[in-house]
């Protein structure tokens, strides 16, 4: 994931507003009103990442940039990139002949993913997940389930054998997010209280680290998508 | 006192609250050594703690005093910021105590910038606690209302709960225990007269002693 992040475009949208912002949030914030230093960014930050979702490669397109996310599993989930709150963002997410627009303004404090999914019959639609959290604690870990299954109608993030619910009741197109204990637990997913169970492997997670379970429609069933969250710095 | 930090080599860094003569730099740092402490001390006006992290520059100054010597202060604009794993590795400590926290609280915004304060304290934390280094975190003070900093009591409480919650490894220390709000009087609404650093420093001193036996030690 970092490889790739490093090697293409980090701005993706607003080129200029993320510029303006990352200036505001350098320059002092001094003479002009006798302080010697801003406290936290200006106009504060919010947080954008695309996943792909998709079986193959899909393409997102901004007035600032163009980026090619892959499928592999280690580059499909970007991290998260600090953008301006209150701006509207615009683009396209494209595959073959197909685009879907891409329209969002974000909020102070707020995390949005744009996830491009498989559907049929243009092949690709775009979901967006949108949240603000107030659950960061460096002695937990955050579990995030996103549900990007329409078919899915109830979806339950469970955890060992006898399938104990961690988060429950997450519909499509929603997010269910809980704290917990930073363990080694065999998680899995579920559709509704019965049905198969699909792993969900995410290995020993972290204090501190968040992290984001994606349900996908597969070609036989549901598909899952697990990661950790990774989180780019706002510099000058 | 315990006597628990005599031996000890402490390494402090901090904020603006660091980088003047009379504010810790002087008075926390004469207390540690006074309790039988090796201790250096950097701040740097305006960091971030994801400063000390990744390479940038400050714009109102920086400062160091090393052991017994007086403060060096650089008040040059777009000084280098000091890292905190070149610090760490030159001055080998066994405690690391961080004061920042005015400089991320998002005075004058309407809610409190919590996602980028975690990704910054959680950038620095993980830094100390990658080379297994005890570490307590000093909150900020009450300081005063209605300046241009646009300071407020209640963000400053609501800080200080955040910062308790997202600084471990490192310990925290809640320096709004250590006066009512508005007690001591501050210069600019920020930074304290001369007693208020001379309490500031003596309480955290006080605060670091006793919360020793519960700061994890470098094996």
């Amino acid at each position: 994931m970092s490889r790739l992040a490093n090697a293409i475009p980090r701005l993706l949208f607003g080129l200029a507003a993320l510029v303006a912002v990352c200036c505001a949030y350098s320059g002092a914030a001094s003479a002009a009103d006798g302080r010697l230093y801003p406290s936290g960014p200006p106009n504060g930050v919010a947080y954008l990442r695309f996943v792909n979702l998709t079986s193959h490669e899909v393409t997102i397109t901004s007035p600032a940039a163009k980026i090619a996310i892959p499928a592999e599993a280690e580059y499909r989930v970007r991290e998260f990139d600090p953008v301006p709150p209150g701006v509207e963002l615009t683009g396209s997410a494209q595959f073959g002949e197909t685009s879907k627009p891409i329209d969002v303004k974000l909020t102070a404090n707020e995390f949005v993913t744009v996830a491009v999914v498989p559907d049929s019959p243009d092949g690709i639609a775009v979901t967006v997940f949108r949240e603000t959290p107030s659950d960061f604690n460096a002695l937990k870990s955050s579990l995030g389930l996103f549900n990007a299954d329409k078919a899915c109608t109830s979806g339950q993030l469970v955890a060992g054998d006898n399938h104990q619910p961690v988060i429950t009741d997450v519909a499509p197109g929603a997010i269910g997010r809980r704290q917990v204990n930073p363990v080694n637990a065999e998680l899995a997913v579920m559709c509704g209280g019965a049905g198969p169970a699909v792993q969900a492997k995410l290995g020993q997670l972290n204090a501190g680290d968040r992290y984001s379970v994606f349900v996908v429609a597969g070609a036989s069933g549901t598909d899952i998508v697990a990661q950790r969250d990774e989180q780019a710095p706002l510099r000058p | 006192m315990n006597g628990l930090l005599a031996g000890l080599a402490i390494l402090v860094i901090g904020d603006s609250h660091m980088v003047t003569n009379g504010y810790l730099i002087t008075t926390l740092h004469d207390d540690l050594l006074a309790q039988g402490a090796t201790v250096d001390t950097y701040g740097m006006c305006g960091a971030n703690a994801g400063d000390w992290v990744y390479p940038t520059t400050v714009q109102c100054g920086r400062a160091e005093r090393i052991g017994k010597a007086g403060a060096e202060i650089d008040r040059k604009p777009n000084v280098p910021t000091y890292q905190i794993d070149a610090l760490l590795a030159k001055t080998h400590p066994n405690l690391v105590v961080i004061e920042m926290g005015d400089t991320m609280a998002g005075y004058g915004q309407k809610t409190l910038p919590q996602a980028w304060i975690y990704q910054q304290v959680h950038a620095l934390t993980s830094r100390i606690a990658a080379q297994n280094i005890a570490c307590v975190w000093v909150g900020p003070p009450w300081g005063s209302e209605g300046s241009s900093y646009h300071k407020t009591f209640e963000r400053v409480k609501e800080m200080s709960a955040f910062l308790s919650t997202a600084v471990a490894p490192c310990k925290f220390i809640d320096s709004t225990q250590f006066s009512k709000p508005g007690e001591w009087p501050t210069i600019d609404g920020q930074h304290l007269t001369a007693s208020g650093y001379r309490a500031w420093g003596t309480d955290i001193a006080r605060s670091l002693d006793q919360v020793m036996p519960q700061v994890a030690k470098k094996p």
